[in-house]
């Protein structure tokens, strides 16, 4: 392996650059998009589950939403859709809805994955790319938080830890009003 | 020599400095979008709530303040169907509209999934019912599934539907009509009803007078 030569120039200015740039790789994963889509109503859209039912967000109404968008290439996807399960399991009674939306091309793929994830709640396939074209999806994995009136809070793109913990107390902030 | 260790020296700290205050200002910007994201919680922006009692006589205030409300909301309400009927209206007047709806009845043969419409070999409608909206037909609803316009002539409408049918087997059943369109509005109707008889779902397509 080549050690690095920091009496290059090229090689002092590619540290510098790692450092502007070290946020978006680590701490930072997640951002709270201000999309235009916050502050509106959430498009409505009815897509097939994984388990055969068609499932439409309106029918949510009263709930607060939590949808997720993912495929089965993100590893990153992989880890949030496990820990979304749990927080499924801790506040589904208190009217948390989580809908996962795959954007995989091949049924198969989204299937035997959320199988081995063993998803407590709906995985609806997003073939046609139309609902991730209508919530303006740019990055995976993106969360769309929607609160009991049907409007759109929060875009969040990308995965991180720290932010994870944020998305959670907006969501338990969302279930308190 | 000792010149070029000096402007050597001279530029290494430069760019430490640079490489400082490139990572400082990325942690002030973290703590500047966690106070902005902060902000925005509820909590954070919730008033303080006033402490004693409200003045005397502000209660017959409240209820009349109350009232009007609700009148302007009953106003708000009649003023939106108003508006929307207007605008029914406008975009597809009688004389060239055409409404198509489904209707189910028992369901016991079948269990409806999806419809799709053609009308004149030109895809149309394609919906997909969920469970809910499945119950809702069976209890006597009746969905609107296309509102457009057409031409006065012959048409065709070609309607294609999907579900669960006997045992449980994917069925796959279409339904043609032709029509005539003329003056007035034109209403179709799709009925999906069980036939005792054959033991299988039966699909009618009726135009209403």
């Amino acid at each position: 392996m080549t050690r690095l030569d920091f009496r290059t120039v090229p090689t002092r200015l590619a540290v510098i650059g790692v450092a502007l740039l070290l946020p978006g790789v680590y701490g930072a994963g997640a951002v709270f998009a201000a999309t235009g889509l916050t502050g509106a109503i959430a498009p409505d859209f009815v897509l097939k589950s994984v388990s055969g039912a068609n499932v439409r967000l309106s029918e949510y109404r009263g709930d607060v939403v939590l949808v997720n968008f993912w495929a089965t290439w993100c590893g990153e996807c992989r880890t949030q859709l496990a820990e979304l399960n749990e927080w499924q399991a801790t506040y589904e009674g208190a009217g948390l809805r989580l809908l996962a939306i795959n954007l995989d091309r091949r049924w198969t793929d989204m299937s035997k994955t959320a199988a081995a994830l063993e998803l407590s709640y709906p995985v609806l396939h997003d073939a046609a790319l139309e609902v991730s074209q209508l919530y303006e999806v740019s990055t995976m994995p993106a969360s769309v938080l929607i609160d009991r009136d049907g409007v759109i809070r929060d875009v969040i793109e990308g995965y991180g830890r720290r932010q994870d913990a944020d998305v959670l107390e907006r969501v338990r902030a969302l279930l308190r009003e | 020599m000792q010149t070029m260790t000096k402007k050597y020296r001279r530029r290494r700290s430069a760019e430490l400095v640079v490489l400082g205050c490139a990572l400082l200002a990325n942690a002030t910007t973290f703590a500047q979008a966690d106070n902005a994201a902060l902000a925005e919680l509820p909590e954070f922006n919730a008033a303080p709530a006033s402490l004693g009692g409200s003045p005397a006589g502000s209660g017959d205030e409240f209820r009349t303040l109350d009232t009007d409300i609700q009148d302007m909301k009953q106003l708000l309400l009649e003023l939106n169907r108003d508006l929307f009927l207007l605008e029914e209206e406008l975009l597809f007047p009688a004389n060239t509209q055409v409404a198509i709806f489904v209707s189910m009845d028992v369901g016991e043969f079948f269990g409806l999934d999806s419809v799709q419409i053609k009308l004149d070999d030109k895809e149309v409608a394609n919906y997909l019912y969920t469970a809910r909206e499945v119950d809702a037909l069976i209890r006597g609803g009746v969905h609107q599934l296309f509102l457009g316009n057409l031409k006065a002539g012959e048409h065709e409408l070609v309607a294609i539907f999907t579900g669960a049918g006997p045992h449980s087997r994917d069925y796959r059943r279409g339904a043609t009509i032709e029509f005539e369109k003329g003056i007035g509005p034109k209403y179709i109707e799709l009925a999906i009803s069980d036939h005792a008889q054959a033991l299988q779902p039966e699909f009618v397509v009726k135009e209403w007078e």
